[in-house]
Formats: C-alpha cells, structure tokens, sequence
C-alpha cells in the first residue's frame, strides 16, 4: 500500500514517450557491489493489472502470482551471474532470527524515505542544497542493526508493475491511431512497466543507489516485454539492476 | 466505502462542469431504500471466484497486513476483543468472517474494505452514547460487504469508462469525419459519467443503512439509535462551524459521495420504524458500552479536546453528558475552554475544575488543574491541598517535581 505511494509519485515524475526509460542516482562514492557479496531483497512487491478499454488498471490474482515467482526467479539468476549470494524474502517472516515486525518496520521505513527520494530526485522538486551531491539518504541505525544481524552486506527494495492492455484498449488504441488519417488523432497509452530498485548498504545504512524504470507505448500491440513470462521478467530485472553505475566521485577517479 | 468522508475533490469538479452541475439537482432527492429488500448476498466463508474480484482481494490482503501492523491502532485487548464479538454479533451471514480494527484517529469515521475488514475510528467510540449506536455503525459497514458494494462499485466504475472511452472515441472520429470539434461535448459526457459513478455511491450508502438498520433491529436493538447517531452529527458539524464563524458543509452537493446527513437521518428514522416489531423489548446497551470503553474515553476525550475545534468538542462533551454529568466530562469540559482561552474562560475552566473534583471519578489531572487554578486565584492553601491529592493519585507524574515546588512556593 505504502509502495503505491512512492510509485504514484514516481511514475508521475518520469515522463511518459513510447520507449524504454531508465533514470539512476547514485551515492557519490557508490562502487556496485561485485565478488563475493550477500544481498538481502526484501520481499519483492509485484502487481500485474489489466488495461480495461476505459483506462482502469484491474488487479489480476494469477497474473501477479506468475509473475511475482519470475521476478524472484530472474533475480536469484542475475545475481548468480555477479557472484553474490542473493536471499530473497518470499514473505516477512523469512528471516531466521529476525521478526516479522522488524522486517515491516524497515520496509516501512524505506517506503518512507523511498518516497523523499521520489518526492526530490524524480519529480522535480529538486533540493538545491543536494545539488550535483548524488543520493544522500539513509535508513539509519535500524538498517545497519539489521545488517550486523543477519551478516548481509546490502539489501535491495523492489517493485515492479505491469499493466496489460485488454483486447478492449488495445482496439481503442488502433481507432485512435486510425482516426489520424481523418484529422482526430487520439492516441492513447497500451501496455506499460513501472519499476523501482532500491539498493541500500547494510554496513552504513545509506541509500547507496536508486533506480526507475518505464516502459510504455501508444502504439497498439506493441510491448516492451511480459513479466508473466521467465524471458520478460528477465528483461525487467536485468534494465532494472543489471547495469548499476558507479557513483560520481568514483567514476571521476576511473578516469583520470 | 467510508461512513462519512466528504471531501472528494468538489471543488475542482465544480470549477469543470459549474453550469451543469447549476442545472441538475437529480440525486438530492432519491427514493430510501427498504430494509426488507436488503438480503445479504453472500453467505458464511464467502470466498471470491471471479478474476477481477481475486485480484481486489489479492491487493486487499497486502492493505490489511500493512493495516492490522499499523502503530496507529489500539491493541487494548479488552477493547478489540469488545469489538470483535459485537461484529460477529450485527454481521449477518458474514459476522464470523469479518475482522475489525481500532485506529487511534479522533474523527468519526468507519473503513469497510471489500475483503470484510472494518477499521473503526476511536473518534467513533468517543461519540457514541451507546452499544446499539456502535452496533449501527457496525452493522452499516458490515452491510456494505454483504452487499458485495466494493465489487459492484469497481465493475460499475470500469463499464462507465469503457463505455466513456469507446463513445468519446466514436464521437471524436464521427465528428472530425463531419469537421465538428465534438471537445466540448465529450467534457460533458465526462461530467456525466463522474456524475453517475457518486450517484452509484450514495445509493450503496442507502442500501448499507437499511441493511444495518434490520441488522440492528434483528439483534434486539433499537434501530433508531442509527439516526439519533446522525442527529448527533449534524448538531456537531453545526456547532462547529458556528464556533468558526462559517456554515456547515451541508452535503447537498451534487458531487457528494453521501446522501445528505439529514436525509439519512430521515430515512433511517422511517426504516427504523419499518423494523422495529410491536411487543419485542430493545435493548440499548448503554452500560455495556461504558464498561467496554472505560479504560480508554479518558484517551479518546483527550485527543478530542486536543483538536482545538472547541465547538465541536463542547458539543460532544454535552451530547456524553446528556445521560448524566461525570466527574471525567466535568474536567474535559473545562480543559476544553482553558485551551480555547477566550476572555474569561480561564475563571470559566477554574469553575469546571471545581465542579469536576466534586465527583468521585474525578481524574488526577482535575485535581492538578483545580490546584494551579486556585493558586493563581490566590487560594494558596486549598490550592495546595489539591496538588498534594493530585500526587497522592498519580505519584509517578511526570511533572511530579515541578508540582511539589509549586506545593512549596505556594504559587
């Protein structure tokens, strides 16, 4: 619920053009963790709807349930490729040692700062003290209590949305696009992904790297991958977290 | 799905479509819907078999995780365990599946959500004078999942914009075929269908009082309770707004996602009627309700006073009182004219502390404030003999130090 929040404000923010976009900010010393690394992902929060005609995005159980399991899988893979080891949380309660009311704790927590981050990287109210300084955000103590703990070094927050479009919208879409040819271009919005990853550092508690990513087009038929399927919830996971850049400072090192 | 939640973004709808709006008046005067029309449409253990209804309730489990670890509620377990059994006592065919929490919210207030959990507002349980007002609430929200509203009011919503979508669509293309710019038509049909959608609301709100109102009455309960609930409410919201130098939000709007308090209370006075049988005893429940809530009303009066909406707490404060003054009512009328520091109010609140020490139930902090109000008044030793009583109630005070100066001081 809480997550809806960060994504409303963020899917507002970044615009909205038939493509692929991708937006991430960094901690200016941010290195993305590579060898022999543990990652915690918090419970992925996933949700698939499906485009009515009229613009309502209608939750779908079994849809969801697929494509939660995909995501999880095609995360666990691409962390395997890294060469770290990645637990994922199916439900709160996964951690040995650790409350489920300390999981939710946290997760609140993140949704919190998830949404400041929103709030001042992605939608425009840009703070002109943290100019050119990177992501500056932090969990805390909470975090780092939780790191020393269970011994993960970073843990990764995750949600990913798609919204199918229905025979229904993807027909009114052809009439929109159809109607050009006659001077009443209505183009309308079909199937589209909304996603975003949250690394955070265990050790320091720091929000060390943030990412967004949507998709979306107003052409009819046209999809930039299905995360009811193995090989679109690859494709999701691997634009979201597959390509981390490393943080200002770091890179302005590399190239001198 | 809420009891009363007014505030749907009117004004911006009203500055879209004014003239329109000016022109319709349909909605005001609906016809009440009977309670013996009400039968629940679903039975015990309902489980959802539709696509779009288990992806709702899917959405819904994650809300209700988050909902039932929320901070804001109040996990008194004498209290929930109250509320619990009195759902499962007004909920009809569902009173054992529905699950109810108390969010710490002083505002009158009550969620129902489609997967049959309720959240009450202590604001609500500080208002009600009695179990059957509670009940009615309860049975009200419990009737909106009998009566499947959530599903019916999401399949309604998405029928409406489809066929929004495909008309405009038409409209557009068979416009720009004959060269008519057709816009401001379709900002009309727009109009019409968000029109449509809160007349589809405030209808479930009718069906969810007649439900609640047989509910009540068939569980020994005087189903008029439910409009003198709504009585309440507009004597508050009146009071209020008075206190504040403007009118009441009187809920006539067009756009108003409720029938209009008053007509509520209206129909539910005739529905009461209607199921109340002739000979059958009914039963308030007054001193149950006390009992259940004792232990938190000095909270939920607090919180309330603390609002600063003097207008409405005086009322509330009166309306509690109309069954009899006490010596916690006494004490949190007075706080509220103290903090309201009008000319006079703190001789006004210096009298309410006396009146309130009268009382055996007098709380602590009645004696505190009776104390410093006498200090001030220059009434040294009574005013000390009062602080000394309040620390003899409530040793471990946190100002406890600060107290025994002033003892000392004598001001």
């Amino acid at each position: 619920m809480r997550h809806q929040g960060i994504a409303l404000a963020l899917a507002l923010g970044v615009s909205l053009s038939a493509c692929v976009q991708t937006r991430q900010y960094a901690d200016v010393e941010f290195t993305p963790p590579s060898g022999d690394y543990r990652l915690l992902v918090m419970r992925p929060d996933v949700t698939v709807t499906s485009l009515r005609t009229g613009g309502m995005a209608e939750p779908r159980a079994d849809w969801t349930e697929t494509a939660r399991a995909n995501i999880i899988a095609a995360l666990k893979d691409q962390q395997a490729g890294r060469g770290g080891k990645a637990l994922v949380l199916e439900r709160r309660s996964g951690l040995t040692g650790v409350s489920e009311e300390t999981v939710a704790d946290l997760e609140r927590l993140h949704s919190a700062v998830g949404n400041s981050i929103a709030l001042h990287k992605y939608s425009g109210a840009r703070l002109p003290t943290k100019r050119g300084r990177g992501l500056e955000y932090t969990l805390g103590e909470d975090a780092v209590a939780l790191g020393r703990k269970t011994g993960f070094d970073y843990a990764l927050f995750l949600r990913a949305e798609d919204n199918v479009a229905s025979t229904g919208r993807i027909a009114l879409q052809v009439l929109g696009v159809a109607g050009c040819a006659i001077g009443f271009c209505a183009p309308s919005g079909g199937s589209s992904q909304f996603a975003y990853a949250s690394l955070v550092d265990l050790k320091t508690g720091e929000v060390v790297w943030f990412n967004v990513l949507k998709t979306g087009s107003q052409l009819p038929g046209v999809s930039f991958g299905d995360i009811r399927t193995n090989q679109g919830a690859a494709t999701m996971v691997e634009r979201l977290v597959g390509r981390m850049k490393p943080g200002r400072l770091v890179r302005a090192r590399e190239r001198r | 799905m809420c009891a009363r939640c007014f505030d749907i973004d009117r004004r911006a709808l009203l500055a879209g479509g004014g003239l329109l709006a000016a022109s319709l008046t349909t909605g005001v005067a609906e016809a009440r819907v009977r309670p013996a029309d009400m039968t629940p449409l679903i039975g015990p253990g309902f489980k959802p078999t539709d696509a779009d209804e288990l992806g709702l309730w899917q959405q819904m489990h994650r809300v209700e995780e988050e909902i039932s670890g929320s901070n804001l509620l109040i996990k008194d377990p004498a209290v929930t365990a109250y509320l619990q059994q009195l759902i499962g006592k007004v909920g009809g065919p569902a009173a054992k599946d529905m699950r109810i929490y108390l969010a710490r919210i002083p505002d009158f207030n009550a969620i129902m959500f489609p997967t049959g959990f309720t959240v009450i507002f202590s604001g609500l349980l500080l208002r009600m004078r009695n179990e059957a007002q509670l009940a009615g609430v309860i049975a009200h929200e419990s009737g909106h999942f009998l009566r499947r509203h959530m599903i019916r009011m999401w399949r309604d919503m998405k029928r409406k914009s489809d066929l929004f979508a495909i008309g405009s669509m038409v409209a557009g293309v068979a416009g720009a075929g004959a060269g008519v710019n057709t816009g401001q038509l379709t900002q009309l049909a727009q109009l019409g269908t968000i029109l449509s959608l809160f007349r589809y609301n405030r209808v479930m709100e009718a069906e969810a009082d007649a439900m609640g109102a047989r509910l009540l009455a068939e569980n020994g309960y005087p189903a008029a309770e439910m409009a003198n609930t709504w009585e309440q409410l507009i004597g508050e919201m009146t009071k209020s707004a008075r206190y504040r130098r403007k009118r009441r939000d009187r809920g006539y709007s067009l756009f108003a996602t409720h029938p209009a308090p008053e007509s509520r209370m209206a129909d539910l006075r005739v529905s009461a009627a209607e199921v109340t049988v002739a000979g059958r005893a009914y039963d308030t429940g007054r001193d149950r309700y006390l009992s259940a809530i004792r232990d938190i009303r000095p909270m939920l009066l607090d919180d309330q006073v603390k609002l600063n909406d003097p207008g409405a707490s005086q009322y509330v404060i009166e309306t509690l009182a109309r069954d009899g003054w006490n010596g916690l009512l006494r004490f949190h009328e007075a706080e509220v004219w103290r903090l309201r520091n009008r000319p006079g109010d703190d001789l006004r609140a210096a009298q309410g502390y006396a009146v309130a020490v009268a009382f055996p139930d007098a709380p602590a902090d009645a004696w505190r404030w009776h104390g410093v109000s006498l200090l001030k008044q220059g009434r040294t030793n009574e005013g000390r003999s009062a602080l000394t009583r309040y620390l003899a109630m409530k040793p471990a005070a946190p100002d406890a130090p600060f107290i025994q100066q002033m003892i000392v001081a004598g001001r």
